[in-house]
């Protein structure tokens, strides 16, 4: 063995190696290629076995040879092997191809309910002017319910409420929220900034615009020298934030337990003010009664109204949403169709 | 109150248009619901001159008649009256016209003869009460000219608040038209030519309860003669809502319109002895009213009688045997005023509310008992003639003066967050007719009447004295002149801005768990529902819901049903205690709109009644019904069980940051599967959450008639539904030791329940062992016919080491052996 046919091996099976992996067209078919050129028992290996017959001189220049070898081969593995995952890869994800506009894997949402999410979106207003939110029982007794606010017993008034009486003397299901006034007032002193939301009751035959119940969110605040004009501020921003900018305005009302009494409308929500049927061609909508609580209240409240005086408001939480959402119908609220509740989702 | 515009304008002048004066009335307080067009559906009705009036040659009641309508061919009508003649003018109903109630006349044929139309009758046209003859018009009335251009009116709908019983009457509104416009208000001018002899020889009254009844004013008139209104009367009544009736009643409801004073018209042949009485009823009484019905009159009603007996419940109706008649000559006319509550009672006992006595109710004018007298012996003796009787009796003749009331300008200010001059106050309250005079020293401050008088000093403050107008009842405190002033001034002038003073302490929101658990329950594809808390006693009943959940801190016992003595419907009479019967019927709702997956929620009030004192609790319910996972083109249909709801419910605890609920089995059956119903607990015994969550009964769901074969339902009572913040979470110290897993398959005989095994676990696990989870159930070979395979995966480990395999292999063979002895299962590991 010279130094001439073992660099001619060398170069031929580098030549035969660079060929089998530029045809291979298998990663494992490449690790057998591996084995078979550089493993310890492999080709590179045997033909460096003849290294030992060369003179001296010579072994240097074959090892440079032999390492030239092995990296040109190496190097040929590892780009195969690069190129080959490559085309493994491109293939797995050409075939992986979906078609992306199918619709996706349903995930289940519910809705919630308008009422208590208007509510919340009234307390939520009310909430950043300082308002916290109180609930009074719904079987009231007479006197929280009426008496003690102003309307006595045979008073006209109470043709205002066609009331539902309950088998427990004394009480009935409360005609509004106005009675926790009372709750509240007797509990806390000023100063008081409140709400009061919940459900109401009425003898009241159900049609698209009457309930036998439904809900309604009470306001009340009291201080030194709380007037109509802080009452006109707060009601402007409330108007603002369900409905968006719209001109508002007062007009007297009634309510005995308020004085003066007013109530607030807003820019017809469906005309902008212009006149249609739906706010009886006035331009206006009402959506609340409120007032200057009265000074007979404030004394069952246990309240000194020559020191405090303050206002109240109420307003119909069914209202609120039939005008924010175009609810046609009030019946739809109690009712609980899915066709109505899931466009809430 | 329906107000005629025409009849408005006799007592006070209106510039504006029908829009202008109802915005000015509505912004005055006076708000105006509604603008009808009266005669606007007189449509095609035109005014024609009868020329020819011959028999119908086939029907006797029929007549032929030609009718010149002032153009064209005169046209062949045929007509069933028998008051018409050649030459009157009368309303033709052209073909196509369209008469009240949507009455539509066409070309018709009548007994073989055509009729190119009808000639009206004023109760055809609602603008009379006479269906009898047609409508004969004035003889110049203007021929072809559209009807409703001569007749027709405006007519406003006022709706006058409860304490403005002044102005429930034209007089009143014309009151409050002239403080909108600055207009002048005109009275009528009443007076009575009195031709008969003194009042005394024919009437004499006797008020036997002076509290009842403060004043009564009584006339006489003879001779009258009993008929129609004329037309323009009867049209005004109309047009007003009021059915005219005869000349001398319609004078009676004419001036309660008028003046808002209801008088009564007695038969003065039917009151025996010209003598009547106002008593409280004696015990047995009966009276036939007006309207046919025997009454039994209790002791506390009020009422007129003669010396015989009753004859009128007072301020309600009247009798019939004094009612007046064709035959009438003598006329009893009864001007009263009668206490409100008394007669507020007494429409209320016999169901009666008449537009009298909606008026007594809101307490009357004082000196109205005599005006309301001679007006409507004036209008009977124009309208039915006969002779007054000289002079009034009269209980009470002196009239009281204008009441004071001292008000502070600078508080009304302050009431309105507004300042407005003295100047300006007083000239604003005497467009209502309240004039303002200095107050003298010492006067004192009304500021409330009930509970208790509330007089203040005023200090150095300035005071005014209001004179309050006797027709103004209302006006009883300072803040009533606030009311006064803001109303005239206008309220769209109030100022607007955001308080600025001191803010309440912070309060959390009762509704804080509420929304977490809703939003969780949104977030797991619950919809909520809201149903009424009213329902059918039979729902309730028959559902047999277990009602032992009560939650032992701060949940009420629910004690017996509270019930509605005057429901709308049995289908809404009592109150409920349970949510998930409501739940059930929204579920039968949806199936019948042909859905068929359904889960819904509701946090909802129970209610019930211990002894007199009422409860209300909250309560979270839910059902669930038909698919969890709907089939979709990517996934199998998967339907509800019962895991998804104890799933919903673990979620909940989680969310609430409670710990997980225990179950126990409800094996009671009825209304539940008797294997599939459980108790859930959290917390130390429930004081987190407690209730019951079941797959219902087939036989629940045959009663409520619904077509799901599975319907899986929950309540449970939460603490903090009704008012409480979320407990706080407290952070573990993340482990620095590593933790080890260890699985065990416990196979134990089926009587044997998940919570035991785990329980076991628990307790025998040691110090060491940080959780314990089901992770697969097996049962089947080579496990044999009584037998499960509940396998867990247990993990153990220590705050300050790392556990060598000696403590976990002791730790797991604590655990097996408890397992086996307690329960006598064998482990595969």
């Amino acid at each position: 063995m010279d130094f001439e046919s073992l660099s001619t091996d060398l170069r031929s099976l580098q030549a035969r190696a660079l060929e089998e992996i530029a045809a291979t067209a298998d990663p494992a078919a490449l690790d057998a290629l591996q084995i078979q050129y550089l493993g310890k028992k492999g080709d590179l290996t045997a033909v460096l076995r003849g290294i030992g017959a060369l003179p001296a001189d010579d072994r240097p220049r074959v090892g440079a040879i032999a390492n030239e070898v092995g990296e040109a081969v190496r190097g040929a593995l590892a780009t195969r092997g690069t190129e080959l995952r490559a085309q493994v890869q491109t293939l797995r994800l050409a075939a992986e191809k979906v078609d992306v506009t199918l619709p996706g894997r349903p995930v289940a949402r519910g809705a919630l309910h308008p009422i208590p999410e208007t509510i919340a979106a009234i307390a939520e207003v009310f909430g950043q002017f300082g308002f916290v939110t109180y609930e009074g029982p719904e079987v009231e007794d007479d006197l929280t319910n009426f008496q003690m606010l102003n309307i006595a017993p045979d008073h006209p008034a109470r043709d205002l409420w066609d009331t539902l009486y309950v088998d427990i003397p004394g009480h009935l299901l409360r005609t509004h929220t106005s009675p926790g006034q009372i709750r509240v007032m007797q509990s806390t002193k000023p100063p008081i900034r409140v709400l009061l939301p919940g459900r109401c009751f009425r003898y009241e035959a159900v049609d698209a615009s009457h309930a036998f119940e439904f809900f309604q969110v009470e306001g009340l605040m009291v201080d030194e020298g709380t007037s109509m004009a802080d009452l006109k501020g707060l009601l402007d921003e409330c108007a603002h934030a369900l409905f968006g900018p719209r001109k508002t305005r007062f007009r007297p009302g009634y309510y005995p337990f308020t004085e003066p009494s007013v109530a607030f409308d807003v820019e017809c929500v469906v005309c902008g003010g212009v006149g249609c049927p739906a706010c009886s061609k006035s331009g206006w909508m009402t959506i609340l009664g409120a007032g200057m609580v009265h000074p007979v209240v404030l004394q069952y409240g246990g309240i000194d109204p020559e020191r405090y005086q303050g206002f109240a408001f109420g307003m119909g939480v069914e209202r609120i949403s039939n005008l924010r959402h175009a609810v046609p119908d009030l019946r739809y609220y109690l009712e609980n169709d899915l066709r109505f509740l899931e466009q809430f989702r | 109150m329906r107000v005629p515009l025409s009849w408005l304008r006799e007592y006070v002048d209106v510039q504006q248009t029908p829009e202008q004066l109802a915005e000015r009335l509505t912004l005055l307080g006076m708000e105006v619901k509604g603008i009808e067009t009266w005669g606007a559906d007189w449509r095609s009705v035109v005014v024609g001159e009868l020329l020819t009036v011959e028999k119908h040659p086939y029907a006797d009641r029929l007549h032929l008649t030609t009718v010149n309508i002032g153009s064209g061919e005169p046209l062949h009508i045929v007509c069933g009256a028998h008051n018409i003649a050649p030459g009157q003018r009368v309303p033709v109903a052209l073909p196509g016209a369209v008469l009240p109630g949507e009455r539509r006349i066409e070309r018709t044929e009548k007994m073989g003869i055509a009729s190119e139309g009808m000639l009206c009758s004023g109760d055809e046209l609602h603008i009379t009460a006479d269906a009898e003859g047609i409508l004969i018009l004035p003889p110049g009335t203007p021929l072809g000219r559209q009807l409703s251009d001569l007749y027709g009116d405006i007519v406003l709908d006022v709706d006058v608040k409860p304490n403005r019983g002044d102005a429930l009457c034209l007089i009143g509104l014309a009151r409050e038209v002239a403080a909108a416009t600055g207009a002048a208000v005109r009275w009528p001018e009443i007076s009575v030519s009195e031709a008969g002899g003194p009042v005394g020889d024919r009437l004499k009254v006797e008020v036997r309860d002076s509290e009842l009844c403060t004043r009564f004013v009584g006339r006489w008139i003879s001779d009258a003669k009993i008929g129609p209104s004329p037309d323009t009367i009867q049209m005004r009544l109309q047009a007003a809502g009021m059915r005219p009736v005869s000349n001398v009643v319609d004078a009676s409801n004419y001036v309660m319109l008028e003046l808002g004073k209801p008088t009564h018209t007695f038969d003065g042949s039917a009151v025996r002895d010209g003598t009547i009485i106002v008593r409280l009823a004696a015990a047995g009484e009966k009276l036939e009213t007006l309207d046919h019905v025997w009454r039994e009159l209790t002791p506390d009603t009020l009422i007129i009688a003669d010396p015989r007996g009753p004859i009128g419940i007072a301020g309600v109706m009247g009798g019939a045997d004094s009612e007046i008649t064709a035959a009438t000559t003598e006329i009893a006319i009864e001007s009263a005023i009668f206490d409100p509550v008394s007669i507020r009672r007494t429409g209320h006992r016999f169901a009666l509310r008449s537009e009298a006595s909606l008026r007594f109710e809101k307490g009357q004018e004082f000196r109205l008992a005599r005006i309301g007298a001679d007006r409507v012996a004036q209008l009977t003796l124009a309208w039915a003639g006969g002779s007054c009787a000289r002079g009034r009796v009269d209980t009470a003749p002196t009239e009281p003066g204008s009441p004071r009331l001292a008000f502070r300008p600078a508080r009304v200010g302050k009431l309105l967050g507004a300042e407005i001059q003295t100047a300006e106050q007083r000239d604003l309250l005497s467009r209502v007719g309240i004039a303002t005079e200095p107050a003298p020293a010492g006067s004192r401050i009304q500021v409330a009447v009930e509970p208790k008088p509330l007089e203040i000093d005023p200090g150095a403050e300035e005071v005014l004295l209001a004179v309050v107008p006797t027709w103004r009842r209302d006006l009883e405190i300072e803040a009533d002149v606030a009311e006064e002033v803001a109303r005239v001034r206008g309220y769209e002038t109030t100022p607007s801005h955001l308080p600025d003073t001191l803010m309440p302490a912070y309060r959390p929101s009762p509704a804080i768990v509420r929304d977490a658990v809703r939003q969780t329950l949104a977030g797991a594809g619950l919809t909520e529902a809201v149903t009424h808390a009213l329902v059918a006693p039979a729902d309730e009943a028959r559902l047999q819901w277990p009602d032992d959940q009560g939650l032992s801190i701060a949940q009420p016992a629910a004690g017996a049903v509270i019930a509605v003595t005057n429901p709308l419907s049995s289908q809404h009479s009592v109150l409920r205690q349970h949510i998930v019967a409501s739940l059930l019927a929204v579920l039968a709702l949806n199936e019948r709109q042909g859905r068929e997956d359904v889960a819904i929620f509701e946090i909802g009030k129970g209610y019930g009644r211990v002894g007199d004192a009422p409860r209300e609790w909250t309560r979270l319910a839910l059902l669930l019904s038909g698919n969890a996972e709907p089939a979709a083109w990517n996934r199998p249909a998967r339907p509800y069980d019962l895991d998804d709801a104890k799933g919903i419910l673990e979620m909940i605890c989680r969310r609430l940051h409670l710990p997980a609920p225990s179950y126990v089995p409800d094996n009671r059956g009825f209304p539940f599967h008797p294997g599939r119903a459980l108790a859930a607990e959290a917390g130390s015994d429930g004081e987190s959450i407690t209730g019951r969550v079941a797959e219902l009964h087939p036989d629940a769901l045959e009663m409520w008639e619904l077509r799901a074969q599975r319907v899986i339902v929950a309540e449970l009572a939460i603490r903090g539904l009704d008012g409480a913040t979320v407990r706080r979470i407290r952070v573990e110290p993340i482990a620095r030791f590593p933790v080890v897993e260890r699985d065990l398959a416990v196979i134990v005989n089926e009587g044997r329940t998940a919570a035991e095994v785990e329980a076991t676990i628990v307790r025998h696990g040691g110090g060491l062992l940080r959780g314990q989870r089901l992770f697969d159930l097996y049962r089947g070979l080579p496990l044999v016919a009584e037998e499960k395979s509940l396998a867990y995966r247990l993990v153990f480990g220590a705050d300050d080491r790392t556990l060598t395999e000696a403590e976990i292999d002791a730790a797991v063979a604590a655990v097996r052996s408890g397992l086996e002895i307690d329960l006598g299962a064998h482990i595969r590991s």
